[in-house]
């Protein structure tokens, strides 16, 4: 097992990281530079590689353990936007219990395990990427870059255009957003993301846009 | 990719940023080569156009500051060229450099999560 967190800012993962004293490596990727390469889209997802470095599973939905919020009462009450952000976490596909049990299959079998697949189903199962998708890529990254190098504002109009050419990419979103929804001098980041003046989406209005919680995941297929 | 002189791309930098090697029969990633011909220089450096042009990478340029980024291939119309992972240099908690070649001989689950 090897984690890898898609955080600009390294820092940002140090609490997380440092709470869950991991005994395998725990890696940051401040680019993003995974998702280029292996197709992550939102997180959790996860690759399969075995022995010889060669993927046989690809980015997929990697959640092992079902959240609490899929099963916890709403309570009335609350503010419109946070019960219809509720509502739309428990709609998400759950396959917690499957995939878990793919991985441990494949960690006793191997290449015998139905779960581990050949390296055209590999490529072919990949996420899809046209133009659009390479572009919104180029986009972000040249956006961190900027960001890094020049200042925040730099960044901001080549993030914008990632967000535009790739709307299911949630990561490029999520780390936009946080950056600019989350308070100063807050000890971690802002998960609601709400309506800003600095991008045109945000969490909760995006997700519907895009078809729900029922649409946020790419779901593994077992 | 990041790229500061489109006319002056190491190879062996864009080998190990975007896994595509020049070779001699094309640009090439896993059992997968592209054939780019005139995209090696004489001089030894990569014409970035051409592989671009040849691999689908789209370019773009922020012009204020003259820096470009290459994006990754299409070719495939998907994430992956080749079942051959990746292996970008990542950092650990402590900022060291970590490669996960270095797990080769191991199974690896590499998931993905972040802070936000």
């Amino acid at each position: 097992m090897v984690t890898v967190a898609l955080d600009v800012e390294p820092e940002h993962t140090h609490r997380w990281i440092d709470a869950a004293a991991p005994t395998h490596p725990s890696l940051i990727d401040t680019t993003h530079v995974t998702g280029e390469l292996f197709g992550f889209v939102n997180i959790p997802m996860a690759v399969w590689i075995d022995e010889h470095g060669v993927l046989v599973r690809p980015a997929e939905g990697a959640s092992i353990v079902r959240s609490p919020l899929r099963d916890a009462e709403i309570p009335p009450g609350l503010p419109e936007r946070i019960d219809r952000a509720m509502r739309e976490v428990q709609k998400m596909p759950d396959h917690a219990e499957s995939y878990r049990a793919a991985i441990v299959d494949w960690a006793q079998r191997g290449a015998d395990s139905p779960y581990a697949l050949s390296p055209d189903e590999v490529v072919a199962r990949s996420q899809p990427r046209g133009d659009d998708e390479a572009r919104a890529s180029a986009c972000f990254e040249l956006g961190e870059h900027l960001r890094r190098t020049v200042g925040h504002d730099a960044a901001v109009p080549w993030w914008r255009e990632a967000h535009r050419l790739h709307p299911a990419n949630w990561t490029y979103k999520r780390q936009a957003w946080t950056l600019v929804t989350t308070p100063e001098g807050a000890t971690e980041n802002d998960l609601f993301q709400g309506p800003n003046d600095v991008y045109d989406g945000n969490w909760l209005d995006d997700v519907i846009a895009l078809g729900g919680g029922e649409a946020y995941t790419v779901e593994p297929r077992l | 990719m990041i790229v500061t002189d489109l006319d002056h791309v190491d190879p062996a930098v864009f080998a190990a940023r975007t896994g595509w090697e020049a070779k001699a029969e094309g640009m090439c990633r896993g059992e997968v080569c592209v054939p780019a011909p005139g995209a090696l220089r004489d001089d030894g450096s990569l014409d970035v156009r051409i592989v671009a042009a040849r691999l689908g990478m789209p370019l773009v340029t922020d012009t204020a500051t003259g820096i470009h980024a290459l994006g990754p291939a299409t070719a495939t119309g998907h994430a992956l060229s080749t079942a051959v992972a990746a292996d970008p240099e990542l950092i650990t908690r402590d900022g060291n450099p970590f490669r996960l070649s270095s797990l080769h001989g191991r199974k690896v689950l590499l998931v993905a999560w972040s802070s936000y």
